[in-house]
């Protein structure tokens, strides 16, 4: 392994003037971390992170420029972020990287929920979801508004920030204005939608003269008919000349707001072949302005390539450094070879414009959006940024040893050998995959039982789903971080007791779930198909091919509609039967809600909303409408059951349930439940007693 | 004292040790008033106000006696010691009026999420909630003694904090109604089977509580009376558990609900649809069976319901929260013989019911004090300016309440001959008359504050300038607008503007404000909860015979401007009651209807207000046919033509009417004259931008308390 310090992602570059550490950018985001509409100690904690991990530039969540706009809850209002401003600067600053603030305002795209006011917009353009009619702006509001702008910038610089960025691109009144979709005024406003932001740059500029000024620009909004395209997007650029610093290229309108950020369906960079071309035609114009690329950039060589062919000058990789903080670092030290808990993009807990306001998580860095924070629930022991840890060391001193958890073990000051007691964890799941690498990370001696030949347990049976390919990566991760730090990994091995009988310092059990009971009667001959099972082996399900299945979805969850993409793609014929009105309902936080309908209209599959099943026989589904009680039948070949799991609690109740479960043989949630609650009860093990008995408890 | 006209609603009746002044109870409701995790000053003035209005006892929102309990973001954590001083502040605040306080204790077991706590929800059995959709830990013999435990340190923090008595929720969303229920508890232990059993969680708990509190604070214990959800607790099993109840002896009172909060909530904060007191079932059968005192609840609004509950024998007490939502001093307006002033709740559940569900704070469609009773009222105006306020719709008339409940001097001038713009529309729908209690409330307050309207009398420059007003408020509401994708020529408003149907814009006599005699005012609409005339579609002339396909808009309907009959094709744009209203009405008519919507479901803003369940279950009745993801291309002969937008294929429907329920557009150009002219002139309500009553009864509130 060799460190390659030429990586172009590690490199400074200046922006007015200033350096940044590396061209890595950490993007503005919704956080709900929030106290109110203010900045708290947790946002400082969470950008602090991340500068420290490398990250050259930070962009705060987007402050609302005044108070018209309350998009979200806990929607930062510029008014009162000063002191939190000032705070971050400060704290990101220390650690080497520039602060820059967002700014925005929603527009039409916001919620008069909170303001309880209108909708202010260029023209009364209702936003798809919301529906809500907005208030034309007057020219007097249009006024007020770059008022604010610019008002809400000086506050930024003066709390310290090294610039603002202008909000363009994805819920924003500037696109909107930019946009044919929603700008229909009969003004100068209208003859000329580059005004409004014209005019905000001019009175940003004006005002804070020396600070950088980026802009978030919207360059496809996937609606040619009226909307920006690239080709539009290049002529906006040349007609704000150089009163910008740098522009970051984003895509999406008011009917594709999933599009902006989407998740795994989506190829990484998706948005690189428009940002290039407006590159290009930037060049035929001679105009060179910085430019910063966006758009599910997680794999580090994509986001090197784009820089070294001179596409872009950095790259936002928001979400890969919300999965790991140390990206840059990581990247610094061993290059492209580097080991980092990888973004899967699954949009499960980065996402979070939703109303009941989750913090920012991350399904396989249980830290993120809890950075330091003592109080809180998902309080972790080892909260030390890595990056302190390198500091330590001198630069190149020893490429060659390994990263991440021997240094915090070394740190620790404790190790045992594989001759002491080892905590035995039973599951090679994400939950016993945590919970082993983190012990290990700890010191312990660590033993790994899984009964399948494969470490990664559902992380690797969902990655056989089509466009959920990238949960693999997260258990390689894991796999490839237990393998050097010396976990003892014993696969195809089903645990018994006899197996736990030997002195151990704790067992954990991490078995996984079970198929959930069915709430209606199956015949003896009747075909149930268990969707973890059927992900399993994909090739061979159990029923002929091309058979017509029933895929039961009381959940509208992560799953069964995953497998029903993947075998109606592979000729299945799938009716989905659901009591909801949507199928999906939980896709919505991840984005994919809307995207799925039109691939699963695409693939034929039949969608029966507002039914249950009542009973299933071999070749037959009875169903029953949930408001009329109508009950009628379907031919098919089986169901798949993609209702509630339950825990698998054999072999927990097999050794008179003594030792501690986590994850889904507790209680089957997600992904992130699981990793959670290894990461925890392996930061729990006590480090100062010794070897504890086979029958006695871990404790809690 | 004179007689009261609700004499047994007026009476005293004690609960245990607590003394209750009279049968009105303003029972638990969540608010989303807490802050992390801990009472507000807010919530003192909010329990406060109802107490200074009369209230006969308050039973705060619950509190939750665990941390692996918090289902949603702003619930209070009853279990951190640090409430007290909350409590402290919200009892202190309620017995100045004399009012006895309880607080609601809870544990929603698996009806929650772990989203906030990072910890498993904990449940009788690994059943996952059908709203929340999270299977919970089957809990073991040491946690249950750990959750009864907690319910007795809470109990006693509520006693230190100054409660007069706690109140165990019990009933629907609750870890107690889990293990009494044969649907949540599958267990095989002491603590699942019979109901001896399944009961035994919930007798374990009163009888720690008791043992915590002692004596001299109440206790009582709210039950489900029917789940209304297979294989679940019915009104049987209900009574029985009552009597178990009774029969240990440290119960003071039974309160009631009906249904689970995640299954079947639609039955538990019924809207308007369902019919009042339509729960009151389950407080009689538990009256029959026991001698404890029994809470009944179920929409019932206004105090002759209430007397008549008690009267006929359904209950003791009646539990009455939107009510007093809606109207504060409701308990006072009816003891004093004023009940006509009360400001009687909707039921249409906008902005109380519906926030709730999307974790904001809560407020009312007409009360714009409600949720900010800890803000300052507003104060009396420093000069009196005479406003003229343009428009007698629900934005307009709470403009010149406000404006005139200041101090200033107001005239309303309405277009048409009656108050209440598209509210008259939209109640004169079935299922939607008491959404025209929001005009008649205005219009009891408008006749009180003596504020004058000229009816048939629309502002027009000429007009507002001979009467000369400081300040021009306008509130001219919206009107249909046609879409972009339909030809103007089968448009039906075009028909109209071009035809004779202008008469709502004919000139007429100007007066001023000093007149007396005022030409054109009309009698006030009479304060009663009928709504406007019902529109009878056997004596509607239809203006225009649909020879090929028309599109119309849904108030061209409701105004029976247009009669449409045969094949009705609605588009839903809008999201709310207006396509499913009036796909009820002219399904009733015996149109064939079909409803269409560009979105995911017809009617998705339903879902907030508990009307979806509702809708859906008539619209099966009533043979009307749903399809979503549709986007209008188009009309041509005898057919309309949609992109299902998910797959891109054409749609094409029959049609012999298209009915529009699309954005309308503001009238907005009287306010761009005035500002023109250099008149202080303000807009409210859907002149500003068309959007639900609520925006308009605020902006008109703000406006009139701004000037």
């Amino acid at each position: 392994m060799t460190s390659d310090p030429s990586l172009r992602l590690c490199q400074a570059f200046r922006i007015r003037g200033l350096e940044a550490s590396s061209r890595v950018v950490f993007g503005p985001h919704e956080t709900n971390l929030g106290e109110e509409r203010r900045f708290s100690q947790r946002h400082v904690a969470y950008y602090r992170r991340r500068a420290a991990g490398g990250a050259g530039i930070i962009v705060t969540e987007e402050a609302a420029v005044n108070p018209s706009d309350w998009p979200y809850e806990r929607s930062p209002l510029a008014s009162l972020c000063e002191r939190g401003w000032r705070q971050i600067a400060r704290a990101v600053h220390s650690e080497g990287a520039l602060a820059i603030a967002a700014l925005g305002h929603s527009g039409g795209q916001g919620s008069s929920a909170y303001s309880q006011t209108a909708l202010l917009a260029p023209s009364r353009v209702p936003e798809v979801v919301s529906r809500e009619i907005p208030k034309a702006m007057e020219s007097r509001d249009i006024e007020s508004t770059i008022n604010s702008f610019a008002r809400s910038a000086i506050s930024a610089i003066t709390a310290g920030m090294d610039g603002v960025e202008i909000n363009a691109g994805q819920y924003s009144l500037v696109r909107q204005f930019l946009s044919g979709l929603t700008n229909h005024r009969g003004d100068a406003y209208g003859s000329n939608r580059l005004l409004f932001l014209k005019e905000i740059l001019q009175a940003i500029r004006s005002r804070t003269p020396n600070a950088i000024l980026g802009l978030r620009l919207c360059i496809d909004e996937l609606a040619p008919w009226a909307g920006i395209t690239p080709e539009i997007a290049v002529e906006y650029i040349l007609g704000l000349a150089n009163s910008i610093d740098y522009i970051t290229l984003v895509r999406g309108s008011i009917y594709s707001a999933w599009a902006t950020r989407p998740d795994s369906h989506v190829e990484p960079g998706f948005n690189l072949p428009a940002t290039r071309m407006i590159k290009e035609a930037l060049k035929a114009h001679d105009l060179s302005v910085t430019l910063i690329a966006q758009g599910s950039l997680v794999d580090p060589r994509q986001a090197e390539d784009a820089i070294a062919d001179g596409v872009v000058d950095a790259v936002e990789m928001t979400r890969a450094q919300i999965a790991e903080p140390d990206l840059v670092s990581l990247l610094r030290l061993h290059g492209l070879r580097a080991r980092y808990r990888p973004c899967i993009l699954c949009n499960q807990n980065c996402q979070v414009r939703d109303p009941r306001n989750p913090v920012i998580g991350c399904i396989g860095n249980p830290e993120a959006g809890y950075e330091g924070a003592d109080e809180l629930p998902g309080n972790f022991l080892d909260t030390k940024p890595l990056s302190k840890v390198f500091d330590d060391q001198p630069e190149n001193e020893d490429s060659s040893r390994e990263p991440t958890g021997t240094e915090r073990s070394d740190r620790a000051g404790f190790r045992e050998s594989r001759s002491s007691p080892p905590v035995i964890v039973i599951g090679g799941g994400p939950a016993g995959l945590e919970c082993a690498r983190t012990a290990a990370t700890r010191g312990f001696h660590v033993q790994l039982y899984e009964r399948s030949h494969r470490l990664g347990g559902a992380l690797r049976f969902i990655s056989n789903a089509d466009g959920k390919q990238r949960f693999s990566l997260l258990a390689d991760w894991l796999e490839g971080e237990c393998m050097s730090l010396g976990v003892e990994v014993i696969l195809g091995v089903e645990a018994t007791p006899e197996h736990l009988s030997a002195p151990s310092r704790a067992v954990v059990i991490c078995t996984g779930s079970r198929p959930g009971r069915l709430t209606f009667p199956i015949s003896a001959d009747g075909v149930v198909i268990d969707p973890a099972e059927a992900l399993n082996n994909i090739g061979s399900i159990g029923v002929p091919d091309g058979s017509h299945l029933v895929a039961w979805d009381p959940l509208g969850g992560y799953l069964v509609l995953p497998l029903v993409e993947t075998l109606a793609r592979r000729g299945y014929e799938l009716t989905v039967v659901t009591p909801d009105l949507i199928v999906g309902t939980q896709l919505s936080r991840t984005g994919d809600l809307v995207p799925l309908q039109s691939r699963l209209a695409h693939l034929d599959v039949r969608m029966l909303k507002h039914h249950r099943i009542r009973e299933v026989s071999a070749d037959e589904v009875v169903v029953e409408d949930i408001f009329t009680n109508r009950r009628s039948s379907i031919s098919a070949a089986g169901i798949i059951n993609g209702g509630p799991r339950l825990p698998d609690t054999d072999l927990w109740n097999a050794t008179n349930r003594s030792y501690d479960r986590i994850g889904d043989a507790l209680a089957p949630r997600s992904i992130a439940e699981a990793i959670y609650e290894g990461r925890r009860k392996a930061l729990e093990l006590p480090l100062s007693i010794s070897t504890i008995g086979s029958t006695v408890s871990s404790g809690s | 004292m004179t007689m009261s006209r609700y004499p047994i609603l007026f009476s005293p009746i004690r609960l245990g040790p607590v003394k209750v002044e009279n049968r009105i109870v303003f029972s638990a409701h969540l608010t989303n008033y807490a802050s992390n995790g801990l009472p507000t000053a807010q919530h003192a003035a909010y329990y406060a106000s109802r107490a200074r209005g009369g209230a006969g006892l308050i039973i705060t929102e619950e509190h939750s006696v665990h941390p692996t309990d918090w289902p949603y973001e702003k619930m209070i954590h009853a279990w951190k010691p640090e409430v007290v001083s909350g409590y402290r502040l919200i009892t202190d605040a309620v017995h100045q009026y004399g009012t006895p306080i309880f607080a609601q204790i809870n544990h929603n077991g698996g009806q929650g999420s772990g989203m906030y706590s990072r910890l498993p929800l904990w449940a009788p059995s690994p059943v996952a909630d059908p709203l929340f959709r999270e299977v919970p830990l089957e809990i073991d013999e040491e946690k249950i003694e750990e959750v009864i435990a907690s319910y007795a340190d809470v109990a006693l923090r509520c006693k230190q904090g100054g409660f007069d008595g706690v109140e165990l929720q019990c009933s629907h969303s609750s870890i107690v109604r889990q293990f009494l229920s044969p649907a949540t508890n599958l267990r095989s232990d002491q603590y699942g089977g019979d109901l001896e059993n399944r009961a035994r969680l919930l007798l374990e708990i009163t009888e720690a509580v008791r043992h915590a509190v002692g004596e001299e604070m109440a206790i009582g214990v709210r039950l489900c009376g029917d789940e209304l959800i297979e294989g679940g607790t019915g009104i049987t099993e209900a009574v029985e558990v009552a009597k178990m109840i009774e029969q240990q002896g440290v119960v003071d009172y039974i309160n009631t609900s009906i249904g689970v909060a995640t299954a079947t909530l639609f039955t538990i904060e019924a809207s308007m649809q369902f019919p009042p007191g339509y729960a009151l079932f389950i407080p009689s059968a538990i009256r029959y069976a026991t001698n404890l005192p029994v809470v009944g609840v179920g929409r019932i609004k206004d105090p002759q319901q209430a007397e008549k509950a008690l009267s006929e024998g359904y209950c003791d007490l009646v539990g009455m929260v939107r009510a007093q939502i809606a109207d504060p001093d409701f308990a006072n307006k009816a003891a004093n013989g004023t009940p006509e002033k009360i400001r009687l709740c909707l039921s249409c559940n906008q902005e109380c019911v519906g926030r709730m569900g999307l974790n904001r704070w809560l407020g009312c469609i007409e009360n714009p004090r409600t949720g900010k009773e800890s803000h300052l009222p507003p104060r009396p105006a420093r000069t009196r300016k005479r406003v003229l306020v343009i428009g007698a719709g629900p934005g307009g008339l709470q403009t010149a309440i406000a404006a005139s409940s200041r101090g200033h001097e107001v005239l309303v001038l309405e277009a048409t001959p009656h108050p209440g713009g598209q509210i008259r529309l939209a109640a004169s729908i079935p299922h939607r008359a008491e959404l025209f209690d929001l005009v008649r409330n205005q219009m009891n307050t408008i006749a009180e504050l003596g504020v004058k309207i000229l009816y048939e009398t629309p502002g027009t420059l000429r007009s507002i300038k001979e009467i000369d007003p400081s300040v021009v408020v306008v509130a001219t509401g919206s009107i249909p607008q046609r879409p972009s994708w339909l030809p103007a020529h089968l448009y039906f408003q075009d028909h109209i503007q071009a035809g004779s149907a202008t008469s709502l814009s004919h000139p007429h006599p100007v007066t001023t404000f000093s007149e007396q005699q005022l030409p054109g005012v009309r009698e006030l609409y009479p304060p009663s909860s009928g709504g406007p005339d019902k529109l009878d579609a056997d004596s509607v002339e239809e203006p225009i015979m649909a020879s090929r396909t028309v599109a119309v808009d849904v108030r061209h309907v409701l105004e029976g401007m247009a009669t449409p009959r045969g094949r009705v094709v609605i588009v839903d744009d809008l999201g709310f009651h207006q396509a499913t209203s009036v796909a009820e009405l002219l399904a009733d008519r015996g149109c064939s209807v079909t409803v269409t919507t560009s979105a995911m479901i017809v009617g998705q803003d339903l879902g907030i207000t508990l009307d979806l369940e509702g809708w859906n279950m008539r619209a099966a009745a009533k043979g009307i046919t749903q399809l979503t993801e549709l986007v209008p291309e188009g009309i041509s002969e005898g057919e309309i033509v949609f992109l299902h937008h998910p797959s891109g294929n054409r749609l094409v429907l029959p049609a012999d009417w298209v009915v529009l329920a699309v954005p309308p557009e503001p009238s907005e150009s009287l306010y761009f004259e005035l500002i023109e002219e250099g008149i202080e002139t303000y807009r409210v309500g859907d002149a500003v931008a068309p959007r639900k009553a609520h925006a308009a009864v605020l902006e008109g509130n703000a406006v009139g308390e701004m000037l």
